[in-house]
């Protein structure tokens, strides 16, 4: 009997070419998109969850209030970690974990930058991050060994045994390979590691201290088996108030590794959300497109339900019963979505790397995993269960004596599912391209946000080697030889903020004051090199002004912040500092572009520094000025290859984000928006053949061309205009919830919006109809008349 | 075999309440050669189809073989139907993906008949009707006549007691025409009972006996 089945269902398809491409390629093609973010959600559900220990790992999280909100963030004080581990027995291992950024590694001729990350020796008993050659348990314990993955040990020892192996690292200290790992899976929080060296080494190079105030590192803890974290967690309370005498008053919690990628978000100290957010957003887009290749499914197998309901009715004059007819036409759309799924399965492997790309991870299809292959069927199972269920019940439930004596006839009443299937898939399609053109919008809105400051022929370098030492000389050879306009050294880039603290002290600060101020540093004319505009006071001028290097540049914001009427001339103290005030400058974005500018305090001179930031002379071409950099950096810094940043170009990528989900909902319109015409395109045809009679009478009668084409369009606009009436107030809740509520800055959903999509969608609509329409109002009324 | 006794049918729309079959009462014996004439609307397709369980009737009463079958529900029917009653349409009604062989084989899989006893009893009809060397041809591949044959042959596959035709030789030439009749004919002579509807004095003279229809009521009855 299924042999039947299978058999008379491959015929079906082979002799409708056309029709199967059709409805084979919309589904492949949903499917496939649906593949796709469901191997996505796989990979962000799965992050670190691949751990042994994962029911026993936590990170050490803060809480404290903030001008009246109670605020969480999980970098902690470098003592807090051996503090736990020594006061409290439940907790057996601890690690910190801090970046020590790119370092330049040395081997022989071989210089090659690696991202490299001080631990705790336990780090890798904790973690499961197999090594390949070395010990866990003891790869960490001298100062100077480092652990490095294998495919770092092979880029700089080649094919050679690394182990024992010196690497020098930024023309500084020797460290020997004491293990090679593993290369670190795509779906780790620490997935960006290549190198791990002891926190000894750390301390050696004089970067860690003891300060209870000083959150800067992640603290990884494990509890020991059947600890109960509400205990631990009550105990460790107050452990960073109890060590800083009172200084600090933030609690302590650990938060547990399974939410440590998904749940992220804290507001007023309740869990709020992440990641979690986009992964459900993106299983709502998975299951619509889906279900738009389904429905396009059933209409194009119920359209033709003319040419099968003999056949219904053949089969049930030969004794077939309704429950095998059902079983049958099931069979037959299990049968199209094996292959379309076939088909999904070879656009998603073509397609994987190009979409891992877009979403920045390491996605693969593990073709070994019987899991896959389960999943994979299941998903054809279902997908052709859901697309052939209305077939099937509608086709089986024809009657033999009507099919048969060729009274046959389908009402074409206002409510029938077919037309609901139209609305459903055209409101999920409409909605979709809202939610899109949301997403752009608001990568606009960003855009278009007036950042403060000047970008142009303006590039930064980091501060590594010899730089710091001769930066004087390197500053003055840029301007005296006229590559340069302007330099000055900073704590970070422009468009990064690395500090901020409620630390600094001015005069009538209220002691409860917990105002939180970004924190930046710049030695020399920050106002002139990244073009600020001053509203007070002057720029940094150490040439005329000496003592600005204890001076402070303060942004509006901040000013305002403070409180000061006269801002210039304040005293304010910082990190042991006494500084002064001597300029105002309005505020400029920092950080995020979708956020609220945070008020800001540039420090003179005396602070710290980290990168150098270089107005190139504007008579200069770009790549002359780079050229003539370069050779001035070479000079004083000659054991480091030499490397700038474009700042326009960093300030971009703080869109990446935004634009990749803009990217993403684009692809899925796309896909979308095609699979609906498709099916569209296919019930018009079928309306039109329908209504051939009564297109054949009104002409004969003696309506116009278009006036019949007014005729069969009609419907097809009434059903588009449903679909928006459901759609817009959908996407209009979907984005406000899954989208705008991760930005502070938004761009509004307008009107304007809706009336955009709703007139594309119409004239959509119509030019995939009216061209059957046309093709029926353009037909001989005689030939459709004639065989009544 | 088929008796009938005041049998009522009604078509209802919103508005009106059309009787097609009024008070009709017929009796069919076994082995006999029926012919239903009378003019296009008369009730003589909905006898037809209530005869071969394709429809229900209003009021009235239906034995079949002796069994009363009025309130039988969809599956009982189908069970009976398919296992006593082959059909003949006008239109044929192949079905157009199936070759000639899968089609008249289709009444003997859903009667479960195992495979290899479908490919004997099969052959043996396609031999009968004359049409087993286009066994693997596709309906549309075949003339009218052949197509009928083909048709009368899967009505027959499953040995019922009872054919029913409803005009077959409607789409017909008359040569091929008078092959389906004759092979009806012959059906007949080996003991299976046929009702056929028809509007064509020459073929209804094939039969026993002529049941004369019109406005849903038996006119008159004549025997051939």
């Amino acid at each position: 009997m299924i042999k039947n089945y299978f058999k008379i269902a491959w015929r079906n398809l082979w002799n409708n070419k056309g029709y199967s491409a059709l409805n084979i390629g919309g589904l492949a093609l949903g499917m496939a998109a649906a593949i796709l973010i469901l191997l996505w959600i796989q990979n962000e559900v799965s992050f670190d969850m691949f751990h042994s220990k994962k029911d026993r790992l936590y990170i050490a999280a803060n809480q404290a209030v903030f001008n009246g909100e109670l605020n969480t963030w999980f970098s902690t004080p470098k003592p807090l970690g051996p503090a736990l581990q020594a006061e409290f027995p439940e907790i057996v291992r601890i690690s910190r974990y801090s970046s020590m950024g790119p370092v330049l590694m040395t081997v022989g001729d071989k210089k090659l930058k690696g991202n490299g990350i001080f631990v705790d020796s336990a780090f890798l008993q904790m973690f499961d991050f197999p090594l390949i050659q070395g010990n866990a348990n003891n790869v960490l314990t001298n100062t100077t060994n480092v652990v490095i993955t294998q495919s770092l040990a092979k880029r700089l020892f080649g094919n050679e045994d690394a182990i024992g192996k010196t690497i020098r690292l930024d023309t500084i200290d020797l460290a020997t390979v004491s293990g090679v790992m593993a290369d670190m899976p795509g779906n780790t929080r620490f997935r960006q590691a290549e190198f791990f060296m002891p926190w000894a080494y750390m301390e050696k190079l004089g970067m860690s201290d003891n300060f209870w105030g000083n959150n800067s590192v992640s603290t990884y803890i494990e509890l020991t088996p059947g600890a109960s974290i509400d205990d631990v967690n009550k105990k460790i309370r107050d452990i960073t108030i109890r060590h800083s005498d009172g200084r600090e008053d933030n609690e302590v919690f650990l938060y547990a590794l399974p939410n440590w990628w998904l749940y992220t978000k804290f507001v007023n100290g309740k869990m709020a959300g992440g990641r979690i957010d986009m992964v459900q957003a993106f299983l709502f887009v998975a299951a619509f497109v889906l279900l738009i290749a389904c429905i396009n499914f059933m209409n194009l197998s119920t359209a033709r339900s003319e040419k099968r309901a003999k056949e219904v009715g053949v089969r049930k004059v030969a004794g077939a019963y309704r429950h095998s007819l059902i079983g049958q036409f099931l069979c037959e759309s299990v049968l199209i979505a094996f292959i379309g799924g076939v088909l999904a399965l070879g656009i998603v492997w073509l397609s994987l790397p190009a979409f891992g790309e877009l979403v920045d991870r390491r996605l693969f299809i593990d073709f070994a995993s019987p899991i896959f292959w389960v999943s994979f069927l299941s998903f054809i199972l279902l997908t052709g269960t859901l697309a052939g269920s209305y077939p099937a019940f509608f086709l089986s439930s024809f009657q033999p004596v009507k099919v048969l004596k060729g009274t046959f006839k389908r009402v074409n009443a206002a409510f029938n599912p077919r037309k609901v299937l139209v609305v459903t898939q055209f409101t999920v399609a409409i909605a979709l391209v809202v939610s899109t053109i949301v997403i752009q919008r608001q990568v606009q809105h960003g855009k278009d946000r007036e950042n403060g400051y000047s970008q142009n022929n303006l590039v930064y370098i980091f501060e590594e080697g010899l730089v710091a030492k001769n930066s004087t000389l390197i500053k003055n050879e840029l301007l005296n030889s006229g590559v340069a306009e302007s330099v000055t050294r900073t704590s970070a880039p422009l468009t990064e903020g690395w500090s901020n603290s409620w630390a600094f002290s001015w005069q009538g600060k209220r002691p409860d004051d917990k105002t939180v101020f970004d924190r930046f540093c710049a030695d020399d004319h920050i106002v002139k090199t990244a073009g600020l505009t001053l509203v007070a006071g002057r720029d940094f001028d150490l040439s005329t002004y000496p003592t600005d290097s204890l001076g402070i540049i303060l942004s509006e914001s901040a000013a305002k912040a403070m409180g000061f009427e006269d801002p210039i001339g304040q005293p304010i103290q910082d990190n042991g500092k006494d500084w002064h005030v001597i300029g105002v400058i309005k505020d400029f974005i920092l950080r995020s572009p979708f956020e609220p500018i945070p008020p800001m305090v540039i420090e003179g001179a005396a602070g710290w520094f980290n990168a150098m930031h270089i107005k190139f002379n504007p008579a200069l071409t770009t790549s002359e000025a780079l050229s003539r950099t370069e050779a001035i950096f070479k000079r004083y810094n000659p054991e480091f290859p030499f490397e700038y940043s474009f700042v326009d170009e960093a300030y971009r990528q703080k869109f990446e984000e935004t634009q990749t989900y803009g990217t993403l909902a684009a692809l899925f319109t796309f896909i979308t928006i095609a699979i609906s015409c498709l099916g569209l395109f296919a019930l018009a045809a079928y309306m039109a053949e329908n209504r051939t009679k009564e297109i054949g009478v009104r002409k004969v009668l003696g309506a116009s061309v278009f006036s019949i084409a007014k005729l069969l369009s009609k419907e097809f606009v009434i059903l588009v205009l449903i679909a928006c009436l459901v759609a817009f107030p959908f996407s209009y809740w979907f984005m406000d919830r899954y989208f705008l509520h991760m930005y502070t800055y938004r761009a509004p959903i307008s009107w304007g919006i809706f009336v955009l999509t709703g007139t594309g969608a119409l004239v959509l609509a119509l030019a995939t109809v009216s061209s059957q329409a046309i093709k029926a109002a353009l037909a001989n009324p005689v030939d459709s008349l004639r065989d009544e | 075999m088929i008796k009938i006794t005041e049998l009522q049918k009604f078509y209802r729309t919103e508005e009106v309440e059309t009787v097609a079959l009024n008070n009709l009462s017929i009796h069919v014996k076994e082995g006999e050669f029926v012919a239903v004439m009378g003019p296009s609307g008369c009730g003589k397709s909905t006898l037809l189809n209530i005869v071969g369980l394709l429809d229900d009737l209003d009021e009235g009463s239906y034995l079949f073989n002796g069994i009363e079958v009025a309130k039988f529900n969809e599956r009982k029917r189908s069970d009976l139907r398919k296992h006593n009653i082959g059909f003949v349409f006008q239109s044929f009604n192949l079905i157009d993906e199936l070759t000639v062989f899968e089609n008249v084989e289709l009444p003997l899989i859903y009667t479960k008949v195992p495979a290899a006893e479908r490919k004997q009893r099969v052959e043996e009809v396609l031999e009968k009707v004359q049409i087993m060397h286009r066994r693997n041809h596709f309906p549309q591949q075949l003339s009218g006549g052949q197509q009928q044959r083909v048709a009368v042959a899967r009505a027959v596959v499953n040995k019922p007691k009872l054919i029913l035709a409803d005009e077959p030789t409607g789409n017909l030439d008359s040569n091929n025409g008078n092959e389906v009749m004759q092979l009806l004919t012959e059906l007949n002579e080996q003991g299976t009972t046929i009702v056929m509807v028809t509007h064509s004095e020459h073929d209804a003279r094939y039969a026993d006996r002529i049941i004369r229809m019109l406005d849903g009521q038996v006119l008159m009855e004549t025997v051939g």
